[in-house]
């Protein structure tokens, strides 16, 4: 039916409604690709043949996508003067109960995501009613929250290809509008006014665009709309078209209109064609009902469109490429000027722009231009519609005013990273874009200040990375996905392009030069610079901003030929051999004592790890995180294994038999001497292989025995003290001499060591208990962790109260947590954040709790309240988590309330520091924190000869990232001492199976037995029994193989 | 007759008229600007990026070649930068695919080699491709050896511009691009190709050639071209 006037319009208007809020139910299924991706079309057809099924008299619609794309299929209930109510992940078995639900008037809790009360259109305003006090409204929920939906007013919401309920919601309305008014010049003063940019990505005056195609002279003149939306990880035009595909109709026909063009056409990519589809039905529609055609809305105006699909090429977004494409002619971008508003598509004045372009137009006109410019920041008005991908808990497509900062993206609307890892940056813009570090997450995100960062905002893309993305893979990925599209006209992209491919490579496969770094950067700039269009001028980007803000992680693929994160397989073993600070051959020892070899099992093992029985006690275990088992059920309990494998060992008689064949691998003796200072984790580590190695080792330590925090923090019932001894027993045959109760820097001085050892490494670790500055410390019965600690393993008198308070979340704490449950008394922990962000281990932490340790979270100390000098209780100010700091997490914020906890002893284990009064005189250069200044790769000092490695460097951290150091030092020093590099002289070809399993094994993950709480809590006896022989062995099977290639690396 | 306006190339005034690009005014004043896909006598391609020029008050890098003069416009042509990266293209273009000058019957009278020298590349720091790509001997008087081929384009715009067969064109797109003729046939079996010839003299290289030269023996000359290009009143 044509609409030729205000009647006919009205009456279709009221059609509309009577479909969008019948007398009945409406049950609208959210079919966006999205939602059909998730199985949408199976839920719609379950909807419709159990009412069917039921006689039941209720409305079923196909709506689009309200943008929570993480949760759906998304299901819009409405019941006649209620809320709209949105009900997620809904699946065909939910259907048979929600209807049951809404027979008796209710809404299934578990499945409501939100309501709706009300929706502005902003061409049009619905009231859906009230009630459901219980279900959040929509702006309540965290994803939605902040967001402001112009280009996204319909979309979810009205049905996706019903012209009538387009129009009930006000649609057309602002074409009527403007064909009423007929003075196109003030309306495109209005866009100007309105400051609206272009919204394909560069961002150029809407205004003055339409203002040219109107000034432009020609008989014929075009309007064409960019829908070839090629960027990865971008889908926004997709969904917008999907779900609402009117207002972008009415948006080009206004313009044709104002800027006196009859000819529209849609370029939208092959690659969508639900869109396609949906956008013909439209077009289909808007003919029907008068909208396109002769004579729209009876005001003599001509405007036809066409829709014409692409051919595959991302190139084509690009507008010069377009027209060629559009012509019949290969995507081949033309040099501008002139622009296509003075020679455009067949040489006649052509106005193209993005489709969220196109949506903004009929709000500015229903709502006027000072409307629009309210929102958004100054240079910047509006909203853009965001795609928030990739590692981040909410994902979807997200609608923020311009200038919200991206950390609001990440945190709030995302709801952080998922999975408990940590966000390192947001990539924006696709591959014309750049990656946005986590330090600068409080940039705002429009045009202007995401350039200044060497990224783009772009399409709108927004993919978040965290710590399992490495950043060099991907400046790989998006230079292969712009080389792979490069149209190939122009030399600096087309060739530029390949050869940075080609260096990009040669770093992920660990070919990489040092050269190559400045040669990439030089290319980089030069095809910026140089090419011909947008495509090569803004493909170097992820690659510039990666390099400048993430140069580490080049440096690492080149100098040490490792990835962090674990994604370039060619740099690594396996990636639990990756994670793991000591890179031990974890699937060989694993595959060895599977083939009953335990001998050589033992020998893999100790000779990657000297320390085997103790890490495999107390290691946090990074190969956890990493190993691929956990996609099937859980990791594989490699600690627990190895600390298996050396446990038999030492408690057969085969220990002697394989020290010697240890100390038989023992290189020349070299003649050169090496001074360790400090026989903690670190030192006995560089001890070992530099002993292995054929040089002259000597340890020195301030202790009567070696084994640093392993001895001296580490509480008997995690590490018993006699396993530790045995592992120094090999140490110590191995030729390494120690000279104990020596400390250097009192007993002997740096000096000494220089004239006396023709290489020194110091290892002393971090010993130094950080203070807490408040009221009433100096009261007797407050103690510092570590203190504590080391006083209780050597045996000394300790004056421990009955009421313990002991403030921290480490490990340090919980060690004195359980080690003052013990010795009897009642423990309380205090932690200023929230459990999930404690560093301690996970499994300590619940033992703790199960031997009956309290915890008290959100509370920091706030003063220690005594009598006559002594610790009666102490005060603890409750805290709320406030923005996100550095480090990625919440900062505790302080509150006003406070709580008071009665306590005759505080033991303080907030985090411990390097002892700076013996570096002090050392010559050496320290960092701000107090830490030794090492060269990041050789670990060498600012004094010649003399190097760091372990907690005095890198600060408290964990065992296993001290004996990583270790190894690394003794490699370094190695090198120093001979003048040459030596690799593998220390390393043995084992044999053993190289077929990976075929069946994955059925078996879960193997836990070891615990003592039970109660009986452990009165003793120091070790809590952990380890696996058993069957245990290991199950554990050891369930090993997929992932160091095994079947090609060539 | 177009507007007479005033231009300053590298400081200098120089006369120019409305509608000129700058390549045209900047040859026009005796001034030197490096290019290797422009022809005189032939729509300009803006494709080798070597004439790109610095333009006072404009924030990115001009070609030469397509970009039309304005009133008051200041041009730099060679700066440090621009110097480094002309390198850059001709060193991108040697490593793209095989171009061996000691067999070649371009040696010594060859474009390509001739800007290398005159820009001064010296070395060559990217990775070479090696590309395995073939050679076109089906055509009874010419070859066409896509080692050598640059993807100027020049060949096309002659033959499609002037000859009005349009033989050859791109297919493919990025670093797969290739010359094609007709519909990518072998050039034997052309139904539109005339032997003209006048490919082989627009092509820089010796990617195309005569048969029947040896190495170092073929030289080209596009004086034709250029005398029949005025005459049709097709002008750069």
């Amino acid at each position: 039916m044509r609409i030729q006037d205000l009647s006919s319009f009205n009456a279709v208007k009221e059609a509309g409604l009577a479909k969008l809020l019948p007398y009945k139910p409406r049950i609208g299924v959210g079919m966006g690709t999205c939602g059909t991706g998730n199985g949408a079309e199976g839920v719609y057809h379950a909807f419709v043949e159990e009412i069917d099924r039921r006689g039941l008299d209720v409305q079923v619609a196909r709506v689009g996508c309200f943008g929570y794309c993480a949760q759906e299929p998304l299901v819009n209930v409405w019941l006649p003067g209620r809320p709209l109510v949105i009900l997620r992940r809904v699946q065909p078995d939910n259907v048979p109960p929600i209807l049951d639900d809404l027979y008796l008037g209710r809404i299934p809790a578990e499945l409501a995501l939100c309501k709706i009360e009300d929706w502005d259109h902003l061409t049009g305003q619905v009231k859906y009613g009230s009630g459901f006090p219980e279900i959040p409204s929509w702006r309540e929920v965290p994803f939605f929250r902040g967001q402001k939906k112009i280009v996204l007013r319909n979309c979810g919401l009205i049905s996706a290809d019903d012209i009538e309920e387009y129009i009930a919601v006000g649609g057309y309305q602002a074409l009527y509008k403007v064909l009423i008014d007929g003075t196109p010049e003030l309306a495109i003063e209005q866009i100007k006014a309105s400051k609206l940019r272009g919204r394909g990505g560069a961002g150029y005056p809407t205004g003055l665009k339409w203002e040219m195609l109107r000034k432009a002279k020609g008989d014929k003149k075009y309007i064409i709309c960019n829908a070839d939306e090629g960027d990865p990880g971008a889908y926004m035009n997709r969904n917008e078209i999907e779900s609402d595909p009117h207002a972008l109709l009415e948006g080009m026909i206004i313009g044709g209109f104002l800027m006196g063009a009859q000819n529209g056409i849609i370029y939208v990519r092959a690659e969508y064609p639900l869109a396609v589809h949906r956008l013909a039905r439209a077009v289909e529609q808007a003919k029907e009902y008068g909208l396109l055609g002769e004579n729209i809305l009876g005001r003599g105006f001509n405007f036809e469109i066409q829709i014409v699909e692409g051919a595959g090429a991302f190139v084509c977004g690009e507008e010069t490429a377009l027209i060629s494409s559009l012509e019949g002619r290969a995507g081949r971008p033309r040099p501008r000027p002139p622009f296509p508003a003075q020679k455009g598509l067949y040489g006649c004045p052509t106005n193209i722009n993005n489709v969220e372009t196109w949506y903004n137009i009929a709000p500015i006109v229903a709502k006027g231009p000072a409307w629009f410019s309210e929102t958004g920041s100054t240079k910047s008005a509006g909203t853009k519609v965001f795609s928030l991908v990739g590692k981040v808990k909410n994902t979807g497509l997200v609608e923020m005013p311009l200038g919200t900062p991206l950390k609001t993206f990440v945190y709030d609307v995302g709801e952080g990273a998922f999975n408990g890892k940590q966000v390192k940056a947001v990539q924006t813009g696709g591959p014309s874009g750049g990656c946005i570090p986590q330090e600068m997450f409080d940039t705002p995100v429009d045009y202007e200040t995401l350039a200044k960062l060497g990224s783009i905002m772009g399409s709108g893309g927004m993919v978040v990375m965290d710590e399992d993305n490495c950043m060099v893979d991907v400046a790989r990925y998006f230079i292969e996905f712009t080389h792979s599209e490069s149209c190939g006209k122009c030399v600096p992209c087309r060739v530029g392009l390949d050869k940075g491919l080609r260096i990009l490579k040669n770093f992920t496969n660990g070919k990489g030069v040092e050269e190559d770094l400045e040669a990439l950067d030089e290319l980089g700039r030069m095809i910026r610079d140089m090419s011909l269009c947008g495509l090569g001028q803004t493909a170097p980007n992820p690659v510039l901003t990666t390099m400048r803000h993430f140069r580490h992680e080049f440096e690492d693929h080149i100098r040490a030929k490792r990835c962090r994160a674990g994604v370039c397989e060619n740099l690594a073993l396996s990636p639990c051999e990756n994670s793991c600070p000591l890179h031990m051959n974890i699937p060989r020892f694993l595959e060895l004592y599977k083939e009953g070899n335990i001998e050589e099992a033992f020998e893999s093992v100790i000779m990657d790890n000297p320390l085997a029985a103790s890490t495999g006690r107390v290691c946090q275990h990074p190969c956890d995180d990493r190993c691929r088992r956990m996609n099937i059920d859980e990791s594989v309990n490699i600690r627990d294994v190895h600390r298996f494998i050396a446990d038999t060992i030492y408690d057969s008689d085969k220990y002697p038999a394989l020290m010697d064949r240890i100390c038989a691998r023992k290189q020349t003796a070299t003649g050169k001497t090496v001074a360790v200072v400090g026989a903690g984790p670190t030192g006995l580590t560089s001890a070992f292989y530099l002993a292995l190695l054929g040089h002259n080792v000597t340890v020195y330590e301030s202790n009567p025995a070696a084994g640093g925090m392993l001895r001296y923090a580490l509480p008997e019932y995690r590490l018993p003290k006699n396993v530790l001894d045995k592992e120094l027993e090999l140490i110590e045959r191995v030729g390494v001499k120690f000279i104990f109760n020596t400390a250097v820097g009192f007993d002997v001085s740096l000096n000494d060591l220089d004239s006396n050892y023709d290489a020194v490494f110091l290892a002393i670790g971090t010993w130094k208990e950080a203070w807490v500055y408040m009221p009433g410390t100096e009261l007797k019965g407050v103690m510092p962790a570590l203190l504590f600690l080391e006083a209780v393993s050597k045996g000394e008198e300790v004056h421990l109260g009955k009421k313990v308070v002991v403030i921290g979340g480490g490990n340090a704490a919980i060690d004195s947590a359980r080690t003052a449950l013990r010795m009897g008394s009642e423990v309380t922990v205090v932690y200023r954040r929230e459990r999930k962000d404690m560093p301690a281990i996970v499994e300590e932490t619940e033992a703790a709790e199960a031997e009956g340790a309290n915890f008290v979270f959100l509370a920091a100390p706030h003063r220690v309240v005594g009598f006559h000098g002594v610790v009666k209780a102490i005060e603890v100010v409750k805290t709320k988590l406030g923005e996100f700091d550095a480090s990625g997490r919440r900062k505790p914020v302080p509150t006003d309330e406070i709580q008071v906890l009665k306590c005759d002893t505080v033991i303080l284990a907030v985090g411990e520091k390097v002892d700076m009064d013996f570096a002090k005189a050392s010559g050496l250069i320290l960092k701000e924190v107090g830490t030794v200044e090492v060269d990041r790769f050789s670990l060498e000092t600012s004094r010649t000869k003399f190097y760091a490695g372990g907690d005095v460097i890198s600060g408290a951290s964990n065992v296993s990232n001290a004996m990583g150091y270790g190894k690394k030092a003794a490699r370094n020093i190695d090198e120093r001492l001979l003048g040459y590099k030596r690799t593998g002289v220390l390393s043995k070809k084992y044999e053993y199976d190289q077929t990976p399993p075929t069946q994955p094994s059925e078996v879960g993950r193997q836990v070891p037995g615990h003592l039970p709480a109660r009986q452990r809590a009165a003793s120091f006896e070790e809590v952990s029994v380890g696996l058993t022989a069957c245990e290991a062995l199950e554990e050891a099977n369930r090993c997929l193989r992932c160091d095994i290639r079947t090609t060539e690396r | 007759m177009p507007q007479k306006i005033a231009i300053r190339i590298d400081g200098e005034y120089v006369e120019a008229r409305e509608g000129q690009t700058i390549l045209e005014v900047a040859r026009g004043g005796g001034k030197y600007i490096p290019t290797l896909c422009h022809l005189d006598g032939l729509t300009a391609a803006g494709s080798c990026r070597l004439c790109v020029v610095e333009v006072s008050g404009v924030g990115r890098l001009m070609p030469a070649c397509t970009t039309a003069v304005q009133d008051g416009m200041s041009v730099t042509t060679n700066t440090e930068k621009l110097a480094r990266y002309r390198r850059m293209a001709v060193e991108l273009l040697f490593t793209e695919r095989n171009h061996y000058c000691a067999i070649c019957v371009s040696n010594g009278h060859c474009e390509l080699q001739s800007m290398a020298t005159r820009l001064g590349v010296s070395h060559v720091r990217y990775p070479y491709a090696y590309p395995r790509l073939p050679v076109d001997v089906s055509h009874e008087k010419y070859v066409l050896d896509h080692n050598r081929c640059i993807l100027c384009t020049r060949c096309v715009r002659v033959c499609a511009e002037l000859e009005g067969a349009h033989v050859w064109d791109i297919a493919s797109r990025g670093v797969q691009s290739i010359l094609v003729s007709d519909l990518q046939q072998p050039w034997g079996k052309s139904k539109n190709c005339t032997s003209c010839g006048k490919c082989v003299q627009a092509c820089p290289t010796g990617a195309l050639a005569e048969k029947g030269w040896a190495v170092e023996e073929m030289t080209k000359t596009q004086d034709n071209i250029s005398r029949l290009a005025s005459r049709r009143g097709v002008h750069a």
